[in-house]
C-alpha cells in the first residue's frame, strides 16, 4: 500500500514540475554535403598543401634574402598581377551564377555563365603570358637569382592550375550541351567550380605575397 | 573584392612596407580567402571538418608569412 502511494506521490511531482515543459525539437540539423565530388575535395586539399608549403619556403628563404627579393620584386608587373586578380574573382563569381542557373534548371544560363568564367580565365592566361614574355626576352629565367625562381616557380605552377581548371570547365560546358546537367544532377558543375575556386584562393594569396608585400 | 584588390595594389603603387603595410595586405587575403571559402565554394554550413581545413589552411599560411615578415622586418 505505502509502496503504491510512493510511486503516486513520484508521479504526481513529475507531472507538477514538468506539466508545462515544451518538449525540445531534438530535430538535429544535419550538416551540408561538400558542394561536388569528394574526390575533388580531397586534390583540392592536396594542392593547396603544396602551394601553403611553397609560399611558407618563399617567405622564408626571403629573411635570408631581403634586398634581393625587395629590389626584384619591384621589376614584376603590378598592374597585370592586380588586373589578373580582378579577372579571376570575377570569374569566379560567373562560376557561382552557372551554379545556381543549374541549381534552378536553367541549362542554357549556366552554359553562358560558364562560357563568361572561361573568358576570365582566358584573359587571365593571355595577360600572364605577356608578363611571361616581357621577363624571358629581358633574359630572366629559373637560374637568374632565388627571387626570379619563386616568382616564375610559383606563378608558372599557377599558371598550369588554371589551364586544368579551364580543360575541367570546358569538359562541364560539353558536357551541359549534351544534357547531362539539370536541377536534380548538377555535382558535375560543383566539381568543376569548387576546383576553379581553389584556383583563385591561391591567387589571393600569391598576388600580394610576391608582388606586393615588401 | 574587387575594393579589397583595388587596396592591395594601391598598397604597392604607394610604396608602403613594413609591419602595418603587411598586416593590411595578409587581413585583406584573409578576408577575400574567407569570401572565396564560404561565399563562392559555398562551405556554409557543411561538416566542420572540412572548415577547420580549408579556413585552417588560410590562417596557417597566413600566419607564417607574417611571422617570417614581422621576423625580417
Amino acid at each position: 500500500m505505502s509502496r503504491r502511494l510512493a510511486s503516486t506521490c513520484i508521479k504526481l511531482i513529475f507531472y507538477l514540475k514538468y506539466k508545462n515543459a515544451v518538449p525540445r525539437s531534438n530535430t538535429k540539423i544535419e550538416p551540408k554535403l561538400l558542394p561536388g565530388d569528394l574526390a575533388i575535395w580531397l586534390f583540392i586539399f592536396m594542392e593547396l598543401l603544396v602551394f601553403g608549403i611553397f609560399f611558407m619556403v618563399y617567405a622564408v628563404m626571403r629573411i635570408q634574402n631581403i634586398e634581393q627579393f625587395n629590389y626584384y620584386q619591384l621589376t614584376l608587373n603590378r598592374e597585370l598581377g592586380a588586373a589578373n586578380t580582378l579577372l579571376l574573382i570575377t570569374s569566379s563569381y560567373f562560376i557561382v551564377k552557372a551554379v545556381h542557373a543549374v541549381k534552378a534548371n536553367n541549362i542554357k544560363n549556366c552554359i553562358y555563365w560558364l562560357y563568361a568564367a572561361l573568358a576570365g580565365g582566358l584573359g587571365f592566361l593571355i595577360l600572364k603570358t605577356w608578363e611571361y614574355i616581357d621577363k624571358f626576352s629581358a633574359g630572366i629565367s629559373l637560374s637568374t637569382n632565388t627571387f626570379y625562381m619563386f616568382y616564375l616557380s610559383l606563378t608558372i605552377f599557377h599558371f598550369m592550375h588554371v589551364i586544368l581548371g579551364m580543360l575541367i570547365l570546358f569538359a562541364i560546358v560539353i558536357k551541359a550541351k549534351g544534357g547531362a546537367y539539370s536541377a536534380e544532377n548538377y555535382i558535375g558543375v560543383e566539381t568543376g567550380a569548387s576546383y576553379w575556386h581553389m584556383v583563385d584562393l591561391v591567387w589571393i594569396i600569391l598576388f600580394p605575397l610576391v608582388y606586393i608585400m615588401r | 573584392m574587387m575594393l579589397l584588390t583595388i587596396s592591395t595594389y594601391a598598397v604597392g603603387e604607394l610604396d608602403y612596407s613594413g609591419v602595418i603595410a603587411v598586416s593590411f595586405l595578409l587581413l585583406t587575403a584573409l578576408i577575400k580567402g574567407s569570401f572565396i571559402i564560404r561565399d563562392f565554394m559555398e562551405l556554409k554550413g557543411v561538416a566542420l571538418i572540412w572548415r577547420v581545413i580549408m579556413y585552417g589552411w588560410l590562417w596557417t599560411v597566413c600566419l607564417v608569412i607574417a611571422t617570417t615578415y614581422f621576423i625580417s622586418i
